[in-house]
């Protein structure tokens, strides 16, 4: 059985169109030239389907260096290739069976992916932070720290958004700046602590990588007794010492090459940008929070502090402020009051401020 | 009479007939429809890795699609170069990125870091940019023979950055001569088979009919941020917004006057653009396609303003109709999510409060994904095909039997420019 049909052929040497005669006979299809002689002759697997509007078959043929094609417009000479080639698929069952494995091999690699950020990436980077050396917290720190400052104090106020510089103040930050000596000295990190109090009416408080803690005034304000403050500084001692802001970072950097790089993202200040977004933004898990709270109580009874004021604090600022995102970023406030409770050694405190230096550092951003 | 002497014969077939203007748009809007839409799904479950097989198909379709002369283009790119030009794009880039996050923290350069990635980032742009025109001109083919693509994309790089440098220094006023600069660079390296290519297009006459649209975008904020400068006391103003409200009570009007001036210059290049954008589009594709030549091939555009205009509103009222249909069905979604969730978690339970805030946080992630793809589908297939198709079928192409005889020549390129477009956010069509 030989269909015999008419097709426009390209030699792939020029653009020139040649009209052809075209014979699909059960050996090989032929292109014979008008006068009759064969300008072409292919095996029916060397056949190999190119893109085309709906209602052409084109067609080439495979592994060819040269760009040789044949374009047929008549259905009945489409159909009669069609069943004797085996690479020619018009219903498209080839393509869509092809289509299929890579949609699905796409999914189980996101899954794979998405899996490896919620558990693999947390994982590595709780592993490489001890070995990252502290003067990667600092520089990070110092970097993490011009975006924070740009984005709490857009004005640019500098000095003025820092508490204790008025001289009104300057009272109230010595009693600030003792305080935190003394929790500093107990602490004895390889690195120095620069502890300030900004004007921030929300009761908060924050620490960056590399010893940078900004107390908000809200949180000044709150505080009932020198303890409840200094216990909150000792949380956030307890973050930088636990290097949490460095290994938050190492996470962002981890997530931001899986997916900013999957999703065509590629920027190198944006990793400074993401770390302040996931330093400033994401929650830290309850894991983190209660080493947390474990290192402040050690820290508190080393410096014969009450360490449960810690507790105490923040059980008054959840219940009457629900902005707080970033201290107090855990649900389970009872837990942790309970277990700074239970982790208390017994023993006499003494607060770590006189009455005086307390009401003086109650008024470090003035009022 | 274009193609049919070329064998000396054609008397026994009948040649396929050229209708009046030679290019033709010929493909299913409603299949293109079809295929964006299930390609749109496929990326939101695959987090952006079918974006090479959905480019593939959108190639295929519009190349395949568009007849010149009776005869159709033909893409011959595979989503499999692309996905291998974009892993090593990826296996230059990451390295790159990490050495200069290290050299930053290190050198402590965090306020040039910006500078510096976004020129070096820039630069690489362009490098990308015309190596990806390298690559989807090796894998067009018509008649049987390719395009292909000469020419050092590092020079091309330097020479964008320059004339980029200047356009963005003069506020645009240069942006005719860099337009046909690169225009000429690009297009004295272009082939079809061994027919070279050049651009014609004059800087001057792209000025003369754009400086009008210029001016009416930029004169008004030169002559406002200048007006403004000269009457407001800058001091006072600076003193009244440390102090708060109260303070602007004291400000005089004419400083007042200024700030309203100021405020009004700013955003009027950004509404004018908006507004006449469309206008400029149509200016730039009639002079760019008048300008094209390959030999003795010249082409004209017939391409009318209120064409570009029509797209642009179909397009806004499509992303209308969407929003609002999908504002509906994701708040709908959501209503029932968190009906869900109380069944398992009851408002009084200590972690209420945790579980809303994930799956609210869960749901605006979802809705951006849905409406981002949303819009970018409409805009795929309202304003780029509805472009491509009233650009090419408003092409005049005279001398046109130049080419029925040209010789092939080239060979594919790699799709590494591809994928550092790509990589770098900078891909195009």
């Amino acid at each position: 059985m030989t269909t015999v049909g008419t097709a426009v052929y390209f030699d792939g040497k020029t653009s020139a169109r040649h009209d052809v005669r075209v014979e699909v006979t059960p050996a090989a299809l032929r292109v014979l030239s008008p006068e009759g002689a064969v300008v072409a002759e292919w095996g029916y697997d060397e056949i190999e389907p190119l893109s085309s509007p709906d209602h052409v078959l084109r067609i080439g043929k495979r592994n060819n260096p040269s760009l040789e094609r044949l374009e047929v417009h008549d259905p009945q000479l489409a159909t009669a290739i069609d069943d004797l080639s085996v690479p020619v698929d018009r219903s498209g069952l080839t393509e869509r069976r092809g289509r299929r494995k890579v949609i699905g091999w796409s999914i189980a690699a996101t899954a794979s992916l998405f899996m490896m950020a919620v558990f693999g990436v947390p994982e590595i980077a709780n592993r490489l932070a001890p070995f990252m050396p502290y003067g990667f917290d600092r520089k990070l720190g110092e970097a993490v720290d011009a975006q924070v400052r740009g984005s709490l104090d857009p004005r640019g106020g500098g000095g003025e958004f820092e508490c204790g510089n008025a001289d009104a103040e300057k009272p109230g930050r010595a009693a600030f700046d003792k305080m935190v000596g003394q929790l500093a000295r107990a602490a004895g990190l390889p690195f120095q602590l620069r502890v300030v109090v900004i004007r921030k009416s929300d009761a908060n408080a924050f620490a960056l990588p590399g010893g940078y803690i900004y107390v908000h005034q809200g949180l000044v304000q709150k505080s009932e007794r020198p303890d409840e403050l200094a216990g909150v500084i000792a949380h956030e001692i307890g973050h930088v010492a636990n290097r949490d802001g460095t290994r938050s970072a190492l996470q962002a950097a981890g997530l931001s090459f899986l997916f900013g790089m999957l999703l065509g993202d590629f920027v190198g200040g944006g990793a400074v940008i993401l770390a302040t977004n996931a330093i400033l933004k994401n929650s830290y898990s309850r894991d983190v929070e209660a080493d947390a709270d474990a290192y402040a109580v050690k820290l508190m009874a080393k410096v014969g502090g009450d360490p449960r004021a810690l507790g105490t604090i923040l059980q008054r600022i959840v219940g009457t402020h629900s902005g707080v995102r970033i201290l107090l970023d855990h649900p389970e406030t009872k837990d942790r009051v309970t277990a700074i409770n239970l982790m208390t050694p017994p023993g006499p405190v003494r607060p770590l401020l006189d009455p005086k230096e307390w009401a003086a550092l109650r008024r470090v951003c003035g009022q | 009479m274009t193609t049919l002497e070329a064998t000396g014969a054609g008397g026994s077939v009948p040649a396929v007939a050229p209708r009046s203007g030679v290019v033709h748009f010929i493909g299913d809007v409603r299949a293109y429809w079809r295929l964006l839409i299930r390609g749109a799904a496929l990326l939101m479950v695959t987090l952006g890795i079918y974006r090479f097989w959905l480019n593939t198909d959108i190639r295929r379709f519009l190349w395949s699609n568009t007849e010149v002369t009776g005869h159709t283009l033909e893409y011959t790119g595979t989503a499999r170069e692309l996905l291998l030009g974009f892993l090593i794009a990826i296996a230059i880039l990451v390295p790159l990125n990490v050495a200069f996050f290290i050299l930053m923290l290190v050198v402590g350069l965090a306020e040039f870091a910006g500078v510096l990635s976004f020129a070096l980032l820039t630069l690489f742009g362009h490098f990308a940019i015309y190596r990806a025109r390298r690559y989807r001109l090796t894998r067009t083919i018509y008649r049987g023979v390719r395009c292909h693509q000469t020419g050092s994309a590092a020079r091309y790089a330097i020479y964008a950055m320059f004339w980029w440098t200047l356009n963005i220094l003069s506020l645009g006023l240069m942006y005719p001569l860099m337009a046909a600069a690169l225009e000429r660079f690009k297009m004295r390296n272009t082939y079809f088979g061994n027919l070279g290519g050049r651009f014609e297009g004059s800087a001057g006459s792209l000025f003369v009919r754009g400086f009008l649209m210029w001016l009416v975008v930029i004169a008004p904020l030169v002559a406002g941020v200048m007006l403004s400068f000269t009457v407001i006391d800058w001091y006072a103003w600076l003193a009244a917004a440390k102090g708060g409200a109260d303070a602007f009570e004291n400000l005089d009007v004419h400083t007042l006057a200024g700030v309203v001036v100021l405020v009004a210059a700013l955003f009027w290049p950004v509404i004018a653009a908006l507004v006449l954008y469309p206008v400029f589009q149509a200016m730039i594709w009639r002079w760019w396609v008048s300008g094209l030549r390959f030999g003795e091939v010249s082409i004209t555009s017939r391409l009318r303003t209120g064409q570009v205009y029509r797209i642009y509103l179909r397009f806004f009222g499509y992303v209308f109709a969407f929003s609002i249909v999908a504002g509906i069905m994701l708040s709908m979604l959501y209503g029932i999510v968190t009906g869900i969730s109380t069944l398992f978690v009851k408002p009084t339970d200590s972690n209420a409060d945790e579980v809303a805030s994930i799956i609210g946080g869960v749901v605006a992630l979802g809705s951006y994904v849905v409406m981002a793809l949303g819009f970018s589908t409409i805009y795929q297939a309202v304003v780029r095909l509805g472009l491509w198709r009233l650009i090419s079928e408003s092409l005049d192409i005279s001398n046109i039997s130049a080419l029925d005889h040209v010789s092939a020549a080239g060979i594919p390129s790699s799709a590494v420019g591809e994928g550092l477009a790509d990589a770098l956010n900078m891909g195009g069509l």
